[in-house]
């Protein structure tokens, strides 16, 4: 819309001016000067409505002289003669200016805001279509092509900080000069700052957080490109490339929608990113999910030939053949290995969830010996609860925690003369239960106290008949995490080692109060 | 084996699981009926009235707590459960729907046919309720007259602890989760939250009836599953 007057409206509301001026002039005698005023005022208000600011004034001016000609005594002349006159005269006048204007100014707004309108319905559509475009390559491309229609600038490329490393690749190929990317792009992605190149081949560098449009305001060169980081969440994540003539003369609004434009760039970016990243995550959580069913299925088909095996051994036994023992107790091993390393899998991909409930550590304590004495026959276990008698209770899963007591127990005869006894002991401290498995063994050498929680980690000089992979202590550290415990480790003063297993101590004060409300039936 | 020759069916579907099975019992001398699939199974089970019912955790055609709760819908015959690591949840499911034993595969041929024998023993000997005294090593308890003794001395209990222990010393040898029990012995009553309580009330009993609460030898903890009474 332009200011500028059209003939023929001017025309249209002369002839409407003249037909209002000759239907009133016949009463002229019987209307009162305010009637013909506002009558003038209502025609002038309808040209100012139709034909804009300009028209509006030259209405009210020729309004203005046809009411002083025909409708101000006397009649036929400009002059006036009764004083009060001019102040009609002057009221009307003003009046139709500013009704004009303030008419010119609603339009105005009406105008701007029309066009926001339609800004924020383009953004609203772009927005729509860069988060549901099926590759996120597409919806940049959509945002180049919408800010070349829009912003009248004349070239426009995209480049993306590589998913795999930090390099820059041209995203719109189309627009790229050539497949190479400019070091000054190059510049940009690395700094996260916008840069200008000139008219004369220089370029101009901005620093990180500063708005683009300031390289386009200093006096020197005429500006050619502009290269605006794409930012998401304080990462840069490509260079937009935004070129032509145009760009000197953008103004406040084209800015803002270039601003817009390039944070939905900046998101488009970030999406080629996102799908490449969740595209590798998926992946390498499908080679998890392989490796769990295939150590999952090879637990489960070695069940039924292991059971024939022990089951034959024990035929063997029957017959007097001693090796049968032995050929039972591999089968077990084989068994609780391929288990082991089923358990460490689901530990790492976080699938073992643990039952957490309240226990007491009578129920931990008999458990794990009933485990220990029949699987470890002949080697002494000492298990001390506290003097005072008291009944220590804790919420943790029971039969996770007996593993890890087991594994400890194992782990401490397997590296302790077989003569000497292991010793469980139990405190509760700090809301905390604490477990200690000690032994009378050499202990863990310095500075081994941490790896030898990694898994297939054995000591240093281990005889090989010690005869584990490894995985005991692996194990048990991560299922006393996964219920809110931990295990450390300790040297004794008087040599060997201490491992103690912690886990969340609750209070039995409810226990005892449900107890007694327990009537008899 | 003593008394009349003993029926037992194994429900599997891997031929030499079924095999060790029946290996297993001849030496027993009891009659083996197979079945490879659930339905197979009920059928015969139905048709034959099988004294042990042995049943497999992960049988292609069905849930075994379903199989579970058909069975016990018109047989007393006690179900014994071929387990697996890793199925602690399916196993407490079966033992709720009424199996009475569980063992785990790789198992032995002593382990399987010492639970055989229990179970068989046990459902031979009938319901117990002629037994008014039940006697456990030291410990002794009076049903009609509600007093526990240990080695000859009164022992004084709360009236929880006088019902989970009856609970358990009249199902001897039975794995009772802990569903099980806290059902036998709340039966309705207002419980709030206290089944999270059963195991500290478990863990009260047991000091006052065993000598050494660390090895127990009435009342045996089992991981993830609930307790059992002796054996």
């Amino acid at each position: 819309m332009t200011a500028t007057l059209h003939v023929r409206q001017a025309a249209g509301w002369a002839l409407v001016l003249a037909a209002t001026t000759a239907v009133l002039l016949p009463f002229r005698s019987e209307l009162d000067k305010a009637h013909v005023s506002l009558v003038f005022l209502l025609v002038v208000l309808g040209a100012g409505a139709a034909g804009g600011r300009i028209l509006g004034l030259l209405a009210a001016a020729a309004s203005f002289l046809l009411f002083d000609w025909f409708f101000l005594p006397p009649y036929g002349t400009l002059t006036v003669t009764n004083p009060l006159d001019w102040v009609v005269l002057i009221a009307f006048l003003v009046t139709s200016v500013v009704a004009a204007q303030l008419l010119h100014r609603e339009q105005e707004s009406a105008r701007r805001a029309r066009e926001l309108t339609r800004e924020v319905d383009r953004l609203a559509t772009l927005g729509a279509e860069a988060l549901s475009a099926p590759r996120a390559e597409d919806a940049l491309a959509a945002v180049v092509a919408v800010l070349r229609a829009t912003t009248a600038t004349d070239v426009c490329g995209a480049y993306l900080i590589d998913t795999a490393g930090s390099r820059l690749v041209a995203a719109s190929p189309s627009d790229a000069p050539d497949s190479a990317v400019p070091p000054l792009v190059d510049w940009v992605g690395r700094e996260g700052a916008p840069a200008a190149e000139l008219d004369d081949g220089t370029s101009r560098l901005g620093s990180p957080g500063v708005a683009s449009r300031t390289l386009t305001q200093p006096a020197g060169p005429l500006v050619r490109a502009l290269l605006i980081p794409l930012g998401v969440r304080g990462q840069t994540v490509g260079v937009l490339r935004v070129a032509g003539r145009g760009i000197a003369t953008l103004d406040d609004a084209r800015w803002r929608f270039l601003d817009a434009l390039a944070f939905y760039a900046a998101l488009g970016a970030e999406r080629v990113r996102l799908a490449a990243d969740v595209a590798h995550v998926e992946a390498l959580r499908d080679a998890d999910r392989l490796k769990d069913a295939l150590i999952a299925s090879v637990s489960h088909d070695l069940r039924t030939p292991l059971t024939t095996i022990k089951a034959l051994a024990h035929d063997l036994g029957a017959l007097g053949d001693e090796r049968s023992q032995v050929i039972e107790e591999q089968a077990d091993r084989l068994n609780r290995f391929v288990g082991d390393l089923l358990d460490l899998s689901r530990l790492s991909a976080g699938a073992l969830h643990p039952r957490i409930e309240m226990n007491a550590v009578d129920d931990l304590l008999s458990a794990t010996v009933q485990e220990t004495e029949g699987r470890f026959a002949g080697r002494a276990l000492q298990v001390e609860l506290p003097e005072d008698g008291e009944l220590l209770v804790g919420r943790f899963d029971l039969a996770q925690s007996v593993r890890v007591l087991v594994n400890l127990i194992e782990n401490a005869y397997k590296y302790s003369p077989p003569d000497t006894p292991v010793t469980v002991s139990v405190r509760r401290e700090h809301g905390r239960l604490l477990v200690s498995v000690a032994d009378c063994g050499p202990g863990v050498p310095v500075g081994e106290e941490q790896r030898i929680f990694t898994p297939f980690y054995r000591l240093p000089n281990t005889a090989p008949d010690v005869g584990s992979a490894g995985l005991g202590l692996a194990i048990a550290k991560r299922m006393a995490e996964a219920q809110g415990g931990n295990i450390t480790y300790a040297r004794r003063a008087a040599g060997g080692s201490t491992f103690t297993l912690a886990l969340p101590a609750a209070e039995i004060r409810d226990a005892d109060r449900a107890a007694a409300t327990f009537t008899k039936s | 084996m003593p008394g009349p020759r003993n029926t037992v069916l194994v429900v599997d579907d891997e031929p030499q699981i079924r095999r060790v099975v029946r290996n297993a019992l001849d030496g027993e001398g009891a009659r083996v009926l197979e079945a490879a699939t659930a339905r197979e199974g009920i059928d015969l089970a139905a048709a034959e009235r099988p004294d042990l019912i042995v049943l497999d955790i992960g049988l292609p055609d069905g849930n075994g707590a379903d199989v579970c709760r058909e069975l016990r819908g018109w047989t007393k015959a006690p179900i014994l459960v071929l387990s697996a690591r890793h199925a602690d949840t399916e196993k407490v499911a079966l033992l709720d729907a009424g199996a009475d034993d569980y063992v785990t595969k790789p198992f032995s041929t002593v382990e399987f046919t010492a639970r055989v024998r229990a179970l068989l023993r046990r459902a031979n000997e009938g319901p117990g309720e002629a037994t008014a005294i039940i006697t456990h090593g030291d410990l002794a308890i009076d049903l009609p007259r509600r007093a526990v003794h240990v080695g000859g001395a009164a022992v004084h209990l709360t009236p929880l602890e006088w019902e989970l222990l009856k609970v358990l010393a009249t199902h001897p040898g039975k794995v009772m989760t802990h569903q099980h029990l806290f059902t036998e012995v709340w039966r309705g009553r207002q419980h709030g939250d206290a089944q999270q309580y059963l195991r500290v009330h478990v863990a009260h009993l047991r000091r006052k009836v065993e000598k050494d609460p660390v090895r127990p030898k009435h009342i045996v903890t089992i991981p993830a599953v609930g307790y059992r009474f002796g054996e």
